[in-house]
This record gives C-alpha cells, structure tokens and sequence, in this order.
C-alpha cells in the first residue's frame, strides 16, 4: 500500500471533517447516511469528508454489499494518536 | 424508609429470563445438544448442523437451548474458537426473516443501518461478518412457527442453505429451531422438511415429581431458608401439571404467590398464598403478550372477546368482528381504524398465537376471514384486557 501523503493541516482544515472524527470515535462505526445525520452534514459533503480522510489513511471502510461501513484504521499509528487526542478533549470540555 | 420485610432472598430466580445453572430432568437432552454440535468446538467449519428442539409450553426448550448456548461458547472460548451463540424468538421478530437476521447483525454491529436492503442481502452481510471475523454461529431460532407462518418455507429454505450458495468451504451457520408442535413442519416443503426433521431433541412435558424437584431448586435459590414448607411446593407442582407439566407456569406461580405471600407479611408461603395467585394467572396468555399489543389491537381483542362472550358459535367473520371493534371503539372515544388495517391487525394477533384466524374458503358467498378463540375464555380475555385498557 502506497503510503498516504495528505498534510495535516488538509485533514483538520474542515470543521466538517473534525465532526466525523469525533462521531467516529465516539461511536466506533458507521454508514455515510448515519454519520451525515448525526454531523448534520449533507450526503455528498460527508462522502467527500470521508474520501479525503480515507485517502489521508485514517479512516477506513467495509463494503456490505450495497453498504458502507467507516470506522477509525487502527493499524495506522496517527490514527490511533488522533482518537486519543479527541477522547482527551472530549473528556475535559464535553 | 417503610419497613418491608420480604419472604424472597432473590426474585429474579423466579424470572421468566433466568438461565439456571442446571436443569433438572433435562440431562439426557442437554447431552444430546453438546453431541450434535461437538464438531463445533472439535472440528470448527468442517461442517454445521440443524436441529430442532420440540415440545409443549413450559417443557424447557428456550432455558434448554440458552444453557447450551452458555456452556459450548465457554468450552469454545477455552479453546481460542470464535463461536457466537444467538438466540433470537421469531414471535418477538414478528415472524419476519428480516429482523431476525437483523438482530444477528446488531450483536455483531450494533451500529449498521436499520432500513435500505432486503432480507436476502442482509443474510449475506451476515455470512460475510462472520467470514470476517473468522466466526461461527449457532443460531436458536425460537417459536419458529411464528417465522413459517408469516414468511411460509422459503425464509426456512434460504436460512438452511445459505451454505451450499457459497464459495468457502469453511462452513459457520448451524441452526436450531424450537417448535411446540411437529405438525407445522407438514407446511414445509419437502426439501426444508427433510433437512429438519433428521434431528429432533424432544421434550416430554414434566410430571408431577420432576416439577417438584424443579421447584424446590428455584425456590431454595429465590427464597429465604425455611419459608416454603414442601407441602407448598407440592401443591404448586400438582396445579403445574394440571397445565399440562408447564414449569414456566409453576414458576410464576411461585413468584405470584410470593408477591401475595409478602403482601400479608407473612413468614411463610401457604397453600392459600398459592390458590390465590392461581386464580389471578392465565396460563395459556400472559400479560407479556398482552402488553406487547397497541391500542387498536387491544380494542379489536376486545370486540372479538365480547361478541363471543354473547354467542355460542365458534367462529366470528372478520365483518363481524369489525362491527364489534367499532362499538368498542365508540366507547373509548378512538377513532376506528379501516379494514385492510385491522385485517393486519387479526393477522398479527393470530402470529401472536392469542386468536386463530382462517380463510373462510369456498362453499359460502365470497371469502372471509374466520376468526376464533381456541385457547382462551372470552370472559376471561375480556377482564384482563380491560384491565390493562383502564376500564
């Protein structure tokens, strides 16, 4: 796998995009049109957040047939750091 | 505080959901259980299994199957197996293939969409879970009849030949059904029948002595010592197997009596506790299933119940019923609902297993829907449903 070469300041240049992390961590896994709801982002906004967080290597999904499924890449070292970061934070200012 | 003293040391040993750490007089079959599924902890994947599990009301299937599920998934676990076991019951599912499956998915992804895929498609998401997480499955489906009654043989079909369509040879969906009759396996078709009729774990009902033995095993947990005199426990047995050797019965008619017992601050739980709480059970509906019905079901119930409670014939048409409802209705100031609604409404309730709802066939003008109540007294249906309707 090609390693993936997106800047840190692309991923967290979106308050969007820091939406879905969070829901991401706080829930664990979910499809796009859940995510969308509970981020109160549209469809195709949180599908395009999500390409761009998928191809920084953070996030990843599994296809169920026609559905999506995303969750945080626990095999990538940043992404396990940025899901501690966000649990910190949540847990001091809510 | 108000001062409360209790017969009870713990009630939820008298809980409909508790699983016992042993079943009395249910050796032998449990015995049977571990034998057919072995290969599961020997030879995991090799092959699955479908079994089914019969008997009456109250004979011990669903304690059966769930301390067989607890025990394999423990032996399963000391050997490194990744072995899940799922109990699901048809009834609560509605009998939709749909939601059972669904239900499966959830224990494994307790986030995934609720709606937008068919029941086929989810079955495939589950076997690819499974792959996944290099997982096997025995899944219980419970009261089965619910399932064959609302989606015919085809659901049963696809259940147990999910395996044959794929293209791993390592097998991880074995089934078990429990069914209070054989006799609706005579609507399967013959390939389904087949594949579920060459094993069957049967119960006998319980007599009298088993039940005792039973019942002195949950109230010595449940009870505080030397609170049930045995003649107690004797005289519960002996009502129990009046309803055909139904031990949920006799449990909760312990527990009722208990309650009646605590009530009187009593030290001890009389035969009268008893009596007193038999007259206040109805062994054939419970309020469990009462309560799961809404509104307009309660009031269709209701019409149904009285216009039997006036005449003496065994069926009601569905217009009949219909016009019943509507007078019900009217005196509880709700709107009526339309027909193609409440004849869901009488179908759900035949699912349920409250009323028997038939297709009136040929030989009278046009066709109907032939409702009756086999396993309950009108009066008696009537008295709890307007209970629970507050009137």
């Amino acid at each position: 796998m090609k390693p993936p070469s997106m800047s840190i300041e692309t991923v967290f240049s979106s308050k969007g995009r820091v939406k879905i992390l969070k829901i991401l961590v706080e829930i664990g896994e979910l499809n796009i049109s859940e995510i969308a709801r509970r981020a109160k982002l549209n469809y195709t906004t949180t599908n395009q957040h999500l390409q761009v967080l998928e191809t920084s290597g953070i996030v990843r999904h599994k296809n169920f047939g026609r559905i999506r499924i995303f969750r945080f890449n626990i095999d990538d070292p940043r992404a396990k750091n940025i899901k501690g970061l966000i649990e910190e934070w949540s847990s001091r200012s809510g | 505080m108000f001062n409360y003293t209790s017969l009870f040391k713990d009630e939820s040993k008298l809980d409909i959901n508790y699983i016992p750490p042993r079943l009395p007089h249910r050796e032998t079959e449990l015995n049977l259980l571990n034998q057919f599924f072995r290969f599961t902890v020997e030879t995991p994947g090799k092959m699955t299994q479908r079994i089914l599990v019969v008997g009456k009301v109250g004979s011990g299937k669903t304690a059966l199957t769930q301390l067989f599920g607890q025990n394999i998934t423990r032996e399963a676990q000391k050997r490194s197996i990744n072995l899940h076991y799922v109990h699901v019951n048809c009834r609560e599912c509605k009998g939709s293939l749909f939601m059972i499956i669904q239900r499966v998915v959830l224990k494994f992804h307790p986030n995934y969409p609720k709606r937008g895929y068919s029941a086929q498609e989810l079955l495939q998401t589950l076997m690819q879970v499974l792959d996944d997480q290099k997982a096997h499955l025995i899944l219980t489906l419970d009261e089965l009849d619910a399932l064959i009654q609302n989606e015919g043989s085809d659901a049963l079909y696809t259940l147990t030949r999910v395996q044959e369509d794929r293209q791993t040879p390592t097998q991880r969906l074995s089934i078990i059904g429990i069914v209070r009759d054989t006799n609706l396996l005579n609507t399967l078709d013959a390939s389904t029948k087949s594949t579920l009729q060459r094993n069957i774990v049967k119960l006998q009902e319980y007599t009298q002595p088993q039940l005792h033995d039973i019942l002195k095993d949950r109230a010595a947990n449940a009870f505080r010592d030397n609170t049930v005199p045995p003649q107690s426990i004797d005289l519960i047995a002996e009502l129990a197997v009046l309803e055909n050797g139904d031990a949920r019965y006799a449990i909760e008619l312990t527990w009722r009596a208990g309650k009646y017992a605590d009530a009187q601050n009593a030290h001890e739980l009389l035969p009268e506790h008893i009596r007193k709480a038999a007259g206040s059970i109805y062994p054939t509906i419970r309020k469990d299933t009462i309560s799961l019905l809404n509104l307009h079901q309660k009031l269709l119930l209701l019409g149904i119940a009285r216009r039997f409670k006036q005449s003496d014939s065994a069926y009601l048409s569905m217009g009949e019923a219909e016009n019943a409802y509507a007078v019900v209705c009217e005196e509880y100031g709700q709107e009526k609902r339309g027909h193609t609604q409440l004849w869901k409404y009488v179908h759900e309730l035949s699912t349920l297993d409250i009323i028997k709802a038939e297709s009136s066939g040929t030989g009278q003008r046009g066709k109907t829907t032939l409702i009756s109540l086999p396993k309950i007294s009108a009066t008696e249906l009537e008295t709890e449903l307007r209970k629970t309707l507050g009137a």
